[in-house]
């Protein structure tokens, strides 16, 4: 079995550099639904189910560095698709349908949402352009029926739900299916012996356009200082009055 | 002169950073305590590469140079708050691997390093003895050849990773008129016959960090244990010390940056008289004496590290590198729980652990006094 696993280089999250701050450039990483799901991809080859693991990932030479950490994390092999635009969901669901077509995986895992822009749209859009079965927001994956099927947990928000896909599928990782491993000095030795494959939109004969703009990013608003109130009426009071709540 | 990491030394120091904030900081408190040793914690450092930095690629290690190695352990020391483990991977690597790699025989390499990189054996040295300390070579253990196997006698005491160890460098002269040129050292393993790991040493610093007195009661080592040629056990021992002198305290250098950090959010936290006690130039100056420290052992601890890597005698580098971070340690610990006052002087706040961490390092791999003899005789006095 084949597994292909597009991911996505994204601020660090726990980088305390804040937006737009000057002079600072917060470092990348992989983005942490996207670990997990190379994480879960490594572990059904570690069980024996699966023979090949590629990583994509969409960028300029800047995220080489992601595609490292994920080669040492035990990847295979990696795709670098050269594209330095800020692209939106549907352009980049777009670019993976065509790379998917010409791999031909058996299954994709890929993280629900990018916590950078938490679109969540990448996984449902691909497998609508390709047509495919999906399972978003699992939390277990299990093959069956000598890889022909998946079966999949599903965090909702009703519980847990267990569905069966046909494959090949796409899959989007939640939370809780594994905790990813860390690089080991002696798997980055290892990735740098493997190869990053890099293709252009031109290449793969795609035209993609984004069809959203970012306008403005900003801080949240500063929080007010709060009052101290005397009495429950007074309370009442302000929450109708300034808060308009009531 | 080039000052700047390559991308790849870069992407592995970050690497290590990553690793160690996130998985050897728990029970640090609690494990100090009661010193105990985070064997889980050891076999992590393993996993990710730590322990065998140094050794050689065929023998399951990263083959990484001097200067790469300190850098990592300088990062793992900003990263990892627990000192005695970090104490207790410097010890096996500088006194256990390094004479390994440089005067192990095929057989042993083969045998030990793989085991001694992965973190699934642990390994120490006995040399030190109840009447044998600054005055190394002048100890009493003796060794002696029977057929195909030499019969250990001695006491060692202050062995690092004794309780825990899986082999022991253990030096001991084949004969003792010979002074200095009869000093041998042996590879023993653990529950060898008449070997007796006596009781654990409790300790002021480093406490998660295990040691132990080491009885050696007519223990029988197999000839094929020696570890490089009979009598060439004072030499060895120099090299190894070398190394460990020059490269122990990379972890420490870590840590300074880290108390420095520390001090710096702390004094713009915390506030008296109306303004934020780093406006007040008395906290000011100790904190700029911190960053000072920090600096200077890094130019000596890296400085050290290449002429190592570009296979020049360290030997008075190593013991002035020593020396100096072992005072600045201590020193930017007593400043730090200055700078926090009597919350430093709490557990909870973890800066007092660190001093008290801090303060071997002026005693082990030999004393500040020591250190000075050496530099003093280099300096032809």
């Amino acid at each position: 079995m084949k597994i292909l696993v597009p991911f996505k280089s994204v601020p660090d999250p726990n980088d305390a550099t804040v937006v737009g701050a000057a002079a600072s450039t917060p470092k990348s990483v992989i983005n942490p639904f996207d670990e997990i799901a190379i994480e879960e991809a490594l572990r059904i080859r570690e069980r024996g189910e699966a023979a090949e693991i590629v990583g994509i990932t969409i960028g300029a030479p800047t995220v080489d560095e992601q595609i490292r950490a994920a080669l040492a994390m035990g990847i295979d092999r990696a795709i670098r698709i050269d594209d330095s635009r800020a692209l939106d969901p549907y352009a980049v669901a777009r670019i993976l349908r065509v790379l998917i077509e010409k791999e031909a995986p058996h299954v994709v895992i890929m993280g629900k949402q990018a916590v950078d822009d938490d679109s969540n749209q990448v996984g449902q859009m691909l497998a609508g352009l390709l047509r495919w079965p999906q399972a978003t927001f699992v939390s277990k994956i299990e093959f069956l029926g000598n890889k022909t099927r998946a079966r999949c947990t599903r965090e909702t928000d009703a519980g847990l739900e267990v569905i069966e896909i046909k494959l090949p599928a796409i899959i989007t990782t939640d939370l809780r299916l594994n905790e990813p491993r860390y690089v080991s000095l002696p798997g980055l030795m290892k990735a740098r012996r493997k190869s990053i494959e890099v293709l252009t939109c031109d290449q793969l004969g795609v035209t993609v356009r984004p069809l959203t703009t970012v306008l403005s990013t900003a801080r949240p608003p500063k929080r007010a200082a709060g009052t101290r109130v005397e009495s429950v009426e007074e309370l009442v009071t302000k929450l109708r009055q300034d808060a308009k709540v009531l | 002169m080039d000052f700047a990491w390559s991308d790849q030394q870069r992407e592995l120091l970050d690497a290590v950073g990553r690793f160690a904030s996130q998985q050897l900081n728990y029970d640090v408190i609690e494990n100090d305590r009661e010193g105990v040793f985070n064997r889980e914690a050891w076999k992590k450092c393993g996993d990710f590469g730590i322990q065998g930095l140094l050794v050689p690629t065929e023998y399951g290690g990263l083959g990484a140079d001097p200067l790469t190695t300190v850098a990592a352990l300088e990062r793992l020391g900003y990263a990892c708050k627990d000192n005695g483990l970090l104490f207790s991977i410097n010890a096996h690597m500088w006194t256990a691997i390094i004479p390994l790699v440089y005067n192990g025989s095929e057989a042993q390499k083969k045998k030990y390093l793989p085991g001694l990189s992965n973190g699934t054996l642990i390994g120490g040295n006995a040399m030190s003895e109840p009447n044998s300390g600054s005055d190394a070579f002048s100890l009493a253990t003796t060794a002696v050849k029977k057929d195909s196997t030499y019969v250990l006698n001695g006491s060692k005491v202050f062995v690092t990773n004794g309780p825990v160890a899986d082999l022991l460098v253990v030096f001991a002269t084949v004969d003792k008129t010979r002074g200095p040129d009869g000093i041998s050292a042996f590879l023993v393993e653990k529950d060898s016959p008449g070997m007796n790991v006596a009781r654990k040493l409790e300790k002021m610093g480093v406490r998660t960090s295990p040691m132990a007195e080491v009885f050696f009661e007519n223990c029988q080592v197999p000839e094929e244990n020696l570890l490089g040629k009979e009598g060439g056990g004072a030499f060895l021992f120099t090299r190894s010390m070398t190394w460990e002198r020059g490269c122990i305290l990379a972890s420490a250098v870590g840590s300074m940056q880290r108390l420095l950090e520390t001090c710096i959010r702390y004094a713009n936290e915390r506030k008296q008289g109306g303004q934020s006690i780093g406006k007040f130039q008395l906290v000011a100056s100790k904190i700029v004496d911190i960053k000072l420290r920090v600096e200077s052992c890094r130019n000596m601890l890296y400085h050290c590290a290449w002429l190592s890597g570009h296979r020049k005698s360290v030997y008075l580098e190593a013991a002035m590198t020593k020396l100096h971070i072992s005072d600045c340690w201590v020193k930017c610990c007593e400043d730090a729980i200055q700078i926090h006052g009597g919350y430093g002087y709490m557990t909870e706040y973890e800066v007092e652990r660190d001093l008290r961490d801090a303060i071997g390092s002026k005693l082990y791999s030999g004393t500040s006094e020591i250190q000075r003899n050496i530099i003093a005789s280099m300096l032809g006095l």
